[in-house]
């Protein structure tokens, strides 16, 4: 009963979480992805170029960017707009323009083992295999959000292709981070020079973040009351997989969604993808589209 | 402030319509469509082939295949399981058994067309070419456009466990026959004699019947035009003669390859291909098959 009357008024207040139930606006756009697909560090990357003049950290971040997760309905109303919105929803359709990230499943997997570790949900000795086939099955925490498959999905085949939705591969930024970064800032509609690109890349750099979070971690909403000993900016890099997830992990990652996976782009080791050829022609379209 | 105290409070006490946020239980089974896709059809052949001694009409579907738009929290909390549920959600992860209407977009946005003048929220007369790129943009309902809906349930659940699709075109050339394989889906035993009398009990005549004299009981019908009925023509094609060519053009430039995907073939086939297609494609004939 006490409890209800606490729900009661905290929705009231407007002090929900947002979350799904946000209250969007025609001129929100959003960073979406699946967790720990560098969803930060590509807030990082859009802030630092969408508003140049400050130094962008831990400590306003949630002003510049807020994270529709972890924030309440007051305080998103609160923000002016035009919005840009942090997500990790699976397909809304009324989100009105979305930059979706992917990033390949089986480093998704080893991420965010790491940080169900931080975040307490598992203990240290939690065997990573069992984490992945809960991770492939939608059995853990947070499944809120839809399997990896289910995310991505839903996004791509309903959206990819338009003007109002971008595509972005985290192995892709990695590589070649200012060629990516000039899309997505006409995808924002900001005629960057590569100066104010290189500026905005230097001032999101893993490292520098990895300083912001030494110092901030302690008060950003996403990290605060966390364990510490384990970083939320982890090895920022690709193929970390090969290295740590047991071949049964892979086998079943990719035998549950090889196809979506061999889609993107990312190849697969343990079984082959459908036919070829339907794989080359869609590759061409995916380059064609980001030409 | 007011307001969401007064919305508050009637969420705690479970009065509100819970839609969306349905709490769902792991037995639910999910009768889904996008709206004007034979989702009533499909609810009371199911009900009538379920629960044969209570026969289906408007006045206890709502009860026997629950509708969460229009049942309380607490209502649905009550019912008994498993639940079947009525819904045009589109893709929602924690809806483990689905049971996927789907019907050609073209009759569709005509059905829905007609649907909007009974509820009265288009005139007479509004001109059907306006209506569609409305109906393409996904303006039209808060369940997304028929694309969204379609491909988002279609990508991450076709050919998987759990799933059946159903075609409304298949079900209008043999009904029992579909019913039988939901018979399967629902782990009922495949009784022709049950299913033959649930495909009775539930033809576009009987339910024209009962609509007739019910439609004022109905939370779909109620206060609604009744000299529109909301039992049209329960046929498939329509959109032939009753959609202007440009409209069709534009769904199926806006939808062609998820149309062919789905086997309904298009009058321009030519123009259909800007959205990427053959990714979509791929990525829809799912895991390994």
């Amino acid at each position: 009963m006490i409890y209800g009357i606490k729900q009661v008024l905290n929705y009231a207040l407007g002090r929900d979480i947002a979350g799904r139930t946000l209250a969007v606006r025609p001129d929100d756009t959003f960073i979406v992805s699946y967790p720990r697909s560098g969803n930060t560090w590509t807030r990082f990357l859009i802030a630092n170029l969408l508003f140049a003049g400050q130094p962008v950290s831990f400590a306003n971040i949630e002003r510049l960017i807020p994270d529709a997760e972890a924030q309440s309905s007051r305080y998103m109303k609160r923000i002016r707009g035009p919005r840009v919105i942090k997500s990790h929803q699976y397909f809304d359709h009324r989100y009105p323009k979305v930059l979706y990230i992917t990033r390949d499943p089986r480093d998704v997997a080893v991420s965010y083992y790491n940080f169900s570790r931080k975040y307490r949900h598992i203990a240290d000795d939690y065997p990573l295999q069992q984490y992945v086939h809960g991770f492939v099955t939608g059995t853990l925490l947070s499944s809120g959000w839809g399997t990896w498959a289910e995310n991505v999905g839903t996004w791509v085949v309903a959206r990819n292709g338009r003007p109002t939705f971008l595509l972005l591969r985290y192995e892709d930024l990695l590589a070649a981070t200012q060629t990516e970064l000039a899309k997505v800032a006409r995808f924002f509609g900001v005629d960057a020079s590569p100066g104010e690109l290189s500026r905005a890349i230097e001032n999101s750099s893993a490292d520098h973040l990895r300083e912001l979070e030494k110092k901030e971690g302690g008060a950003w909403v996403t990290t605060k009351n966390k364990r510490s000993d384990i970083p939320f900016i982890g090895s920022a890099a690709a193929g970390k997989w090969k290295s740590v997830l047991p071949g049964a992990a892979v086998e079943e990652i990719e035998s549950a969604w090889g196809n979506t996976m061999a889609q993107l782009g990312y190849e697969l080791v343990t079984r082959k993808a459908e036919s070829v050829e339907t794989q080359l022609a869609a590759m061409a379209v995916l380059r064609e589209q980001e030409e | 402030m007011i307001q969401r105290l007064v919305r508050g409070t009637r969420r705690a006490l479970g009065l509100h319509h819970p839609g969306r946020n349905l709490e769902v239980w792991p037995d639910d089974v999910f009768i889904l469509s996008f709206p004007k896709s034979g989702n009533t059809w499909t609810r009371f052949l199911i009900a009538n082939l379920m629960y044969p001694d209570t026969p289906a009409d408007f006045s206890n579907i709502n009860r026997l295949t629950p509708d969460p738009e229009a049942s309380s929290k607490r209502e649905l909390a009550r019912m008994p399981r498993p639940r079947i549920i009525k819904s045009h959600q589109y893709f929602d992860p924690r809806y483990k058994r689905v049971i996927y209407v789907v019907r050609d977009p073209r009759d569709v946005a005509l059905s829905q067309f007609h649907f909007y003048r009974k509820r009265g929220l288009l005139e007479d007369g509004y001109p059907p070419e306006r209506f569609v790129p409305r109906f393409v943009a996904g303006e039209t309902t808060p369940y997304g456009s028929w694309g969204e809906n379609v491909a988002g349930w279609l990508a991450t659940r076709q050919n998987r466990p759990g799933f059946l699709l159903l075609r409304y075109e298949d079900m209008l050339e043999d009904a029992a026959r579909e019913l039988n394989k939901v018979a399967s889906f629902l782990e009922i035993p495949p009784d022709t004699e049950r299913i033959a009398n649930a495909v009775r009990r539930s033809t576009a005549d009987e339910m024209r019947k009962l609509e007739k004299s019910q439609a004022r009981l109905w939370s779909s019908t109620k206060g609604t035009r009744q000299d529109v009925p909301f039992v049209r023509a329960a046929q498939s094609g329509g959109w032939k003669t009753g959609l202007p060519e440009a409209a069709v053009a534009q769904l199926e430039a806006a939808w062609g390859h998820l149309m062919k995907h789905l086997g309904y073939e298009l009058l321009f086939p030519a123009r259909t291909t800007n959205f990427d297609s053959q990714f979509v494609e791929t990525m829809l004939n799912g895991p390994s098959r």
